[in-house]
């Protein structure tokens, strides 16, 4: 048998409204306080270098891709997301993907694939939303991946300079 | 044999063979580029320096594959000095090299990358830029040339010479102008091309028709035998992603073919990656052939045995040796003649690998009991029989597929083959598996026996021809000859 204790009020507790002001004033001074949460959608996310978005490919001004399909991103990635066919090009380096898919529910935005890449060709970008009506639409080929440098340099510039601090 | 001392321990070595030989044979990776054991040494490339002692002489740094063994030799192979031998000789073969693997086929498997890796030798001393030669040279229809890879280990001339008997390339140049060339710039020949690059230790020699095809790490590996001649080399069909075969390459088989396969065996992947499969079963209706289940087509397949008399059976080559028992056996219980259909000579035969005969399995079949007959006679025993069932891949186009489907013979048509055959004669067919897909042995024109095995998985609806072969002898046990009314 468990006899329950029941703890004795006093007498400021049993009076009621004294802790109605204490509680109030907890709500009150929070409305004031600087908020942790957002308005999502409304308000996105602050994203900076340091955020590791979804992956994405970069594209040289002159509109080519800086990716030679060599699957090392393919290979480093842990959740097997992704998939690399090759093709010939005709340009200095030769090689190129045909086809290249990342399939972002299977992401689990790691950053393996950029740490891998001896292309700089791969990088974690800002972007972090994801949702569709169907799964097959959510693996992204290339027409979805494809960014120009300009939009990934913040993140390139970071990496350049952590890279910097450790090889010093 | 001699007795010598590696790494400190005691071995036995062959003493025909260089040091290397006996290295290797007994686990130790003496790194090496221009050795191969199916080839005279050279001792070109230096990569396999070690160091010998031997009696009271001080020791010395040599080159494993050009110095035979000799009593009592003991062999250091991680000493600073052969280490540093070796780093130095990858310092002068880097120095040119082009940081090409991230685009280059052979990246995964390559000699070059794997020693670079073991002897640690990352970084180069040298500012000076690299040497600009063709990336891009073809040497004919089957072998792509990049100059600025190839570390001239001289492998590939050495086999066109000493293997396929007639030198097709040559280094010319001297010193750092020195090349892989072809004589006169004409493109190499022959049927044996392919081996070079499974030769080459680098990507210098790459085949045409794997450039960019797969990274060699994603490819299933399974050993193999090739079905293009009766010779039957092993090889290992390489598989990407469970689907696509993308390469053949020969395995190593001292009683078969060593080293080497020929190039109609490398590429006939190629046919047979097979569109236009014949995938689940067919039977006739009243509107012509009708998809059915397997079920109801051997069920048909096994009434037409029991309803009529005077059966042929025509078995394709590529049966194993376990099909063609099972067939042999459902021949006897049906009382039909078994015939194998034999295709003439290809003409490709010649001294080194082809048999020019294009049956993988004739012995083998032959050994259970089948005879074989030329496709005519084949074709003449289909026609005149009231049934007949055709057994195998690529049994249809042997026999003939326009005289099958124009043959104007009361006979029925039973066909098991991995293409379907548009023909009025047909009463059933059902889609097989293709020598890729099922397991099983052959038997090769020497006796010698080899596995086949499933390197990926048959297309949806198809079956292995020996399961069917089991269901159908089960039926046919369940309704024998008069059992069924006309
Ligand atoms: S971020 Fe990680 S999980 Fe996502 S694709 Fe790159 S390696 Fe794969
Ligand atoms: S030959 Fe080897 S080392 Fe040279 S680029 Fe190709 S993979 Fe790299
Ligand atoms: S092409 Fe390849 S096999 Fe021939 S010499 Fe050069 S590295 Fe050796
Ligand atoms: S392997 Fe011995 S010198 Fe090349």
């Amino acid at each position: 048998m468990v006899i329950v204790k029941r703890k004795q009020l006093t007498l400021g507790e049993r009076l009621y409204l004294p802790e109605i002001v204490r509680g109030l004033s907890i709500t009150v001074r929070k409305m004031f306080a600087k908020r942790a949460t957002r308005q999502y959608p409304e308000e996105p996310l602050v994203t900076t270098a340091v955020t590791r978005g979804q992956p994405r490919l970069a594209m040289n001004p002159d509109q080519t891709l800086r990716c030679v399909s060599c699957g090392m991103c393919e290979a480093a990635c842990p959740a097997y997301a992704i998939t690399i066919d090759a093709h010939e090009v005709e340009r200095e380096i030769e090689r190129e993907p045909e086809h290249f898919e990342i399939d972002m529910l299977r992401c689990i935005l790691c950053g393996f694939c950029e740490e891998a890449c001896p292309k700089e060709a791969i990088w974690m970008s800002d972007e972090l939303e994801l949702a569709d009506y169907t799964r097959a639409s959510l693996v992204y080929k290339l027409d979805r991946l494809v960014r120009p440098v300009s939009q990934l340099q913040g993140r390139i510039d970071y990496i350049e300079e952590i890279n910097r601090r450790w090889n010093n | 044999m001699t007795r010598i001392r590696l790494n400190g321990k005691e071995i036995d070595a062959d003493k025909d063979r260089p040091l290397i030989a006996a290295a290797l044979a007994n686990g130790v990776d003496v790194p090496h580029y221009c050795y191969h054991s199916g080839l005279t040494p050279v001792g070109s490339c230096r990569m396999c320096q070690v160091e010998v002692t031997e009696g009271e002489r001080p020791a010395r740094v040599v080159a494993a594959c050009r110095t035979p063994v000799s009593e009592g030799m003991q062999v250091e192979t991680q000493t600073p000095a052969a280490q540093a031998a070796r780093r130095e000789c990858l310092e002068f073969l880097l120095k040119n090299h082009p940081l090409d693997c991230a685009i280059c086929d052979k990246a995964g498997e390559c000699q070059l990358q794997d020693y670079t890796y073991a002897e640690g030798q990352s970084e180069g001393l040298s500012a000076e830029p690299r040497r600009k030669l063709d990336k891009r040279r073809s040497l004919g229809e089957v072998i792509l040339l990049d100059q600025e890879r190839c570390i001239l280990c001289s492998r590939c001339v050495r086999f066109f010479e000493e293997v396929e008997g007639q030198a097709q390339l040559t280094i010319a140049g001297r010193g750092a102008n020195s090349t892989i060339q072809t004589f006169a710039g004409r493109d190499l020949s022959g049927n044996y091309q392919g081996n070079v690059a499974d030769l080459c230790p680098v990507g210098a020699l790459t085949l045409k028709s794997f450039r960019f095809q797969a990274r060699v790490w994603n490819l299933t590996k399974r050993a193999s035998t090739c079905g293009e001649c009766s010779r039957g080399c092993a090889i290992s069909v390489e598989v990407l992603r469970q689907g696509q075969v993308k390469r053949i390459r020969p395995r190593y088989e001292a009683l078969v073919n060593r080293w080497w396969m020929c190039d109609t065996g490398r590429f006939a992947f190629e046919g047979a990656t097979l569109s236009g499969r014949l995938e689940g079963a067919q039977l006739r209706g009243y509107s012509g052939l009708e998809d059915c289940s397997t079920s109801e087509a051997l069920a048909a397949v096994a009434t037409g045995f029991a309803v009529h008399t005077n059966h042929v059976f025509i078995a394709s080559p590529w049966l194993t040796v376990e099909e063609g028992r099972d067939l042999v056996e459902l021949a006897q219980a049906v009382g039909a003649v078994l015939r194998m259909v034999s295709p003439e000579e290809s003409g490709l035969a010649d001294k080194i690998l082809n048999t020019g005969d294009p049956c993988p399995n004739r012995r083998g079949l032959a050994d259970v009991g089948i005879e074989s007959a030329s496709a005519p006679e084949c074709l003449q025993l289909c026609t005149g029989a009231e049934t007949a069932t055709l057994v195998g891949e690529r049994v249809v186009n042997l026999v003939g597929r326009e005289a099958l489907s124009e043959h104007d013979g009361k006979s029925r048509l039973f066909v098991f083959d991995t293409q379907a055959l548009d023909a009025a004669r047909v009463a059933v067919q059902v889609g097989v598996a293709s020598w890729v897909e099922r397991s099983g042995t052959w038997v090769n024109a020497d006796g010698h026996e080899s596995p086949i095995a499933a390197a990926r998985s048959a297309p949806a609806g198809v079956c292995g021809t020996q399961g069917l072969l089991d269901d159908l002898r089960a039926l046919v046990a369940t309704c024998a000859p008069g059992s069924v009314s006309r």
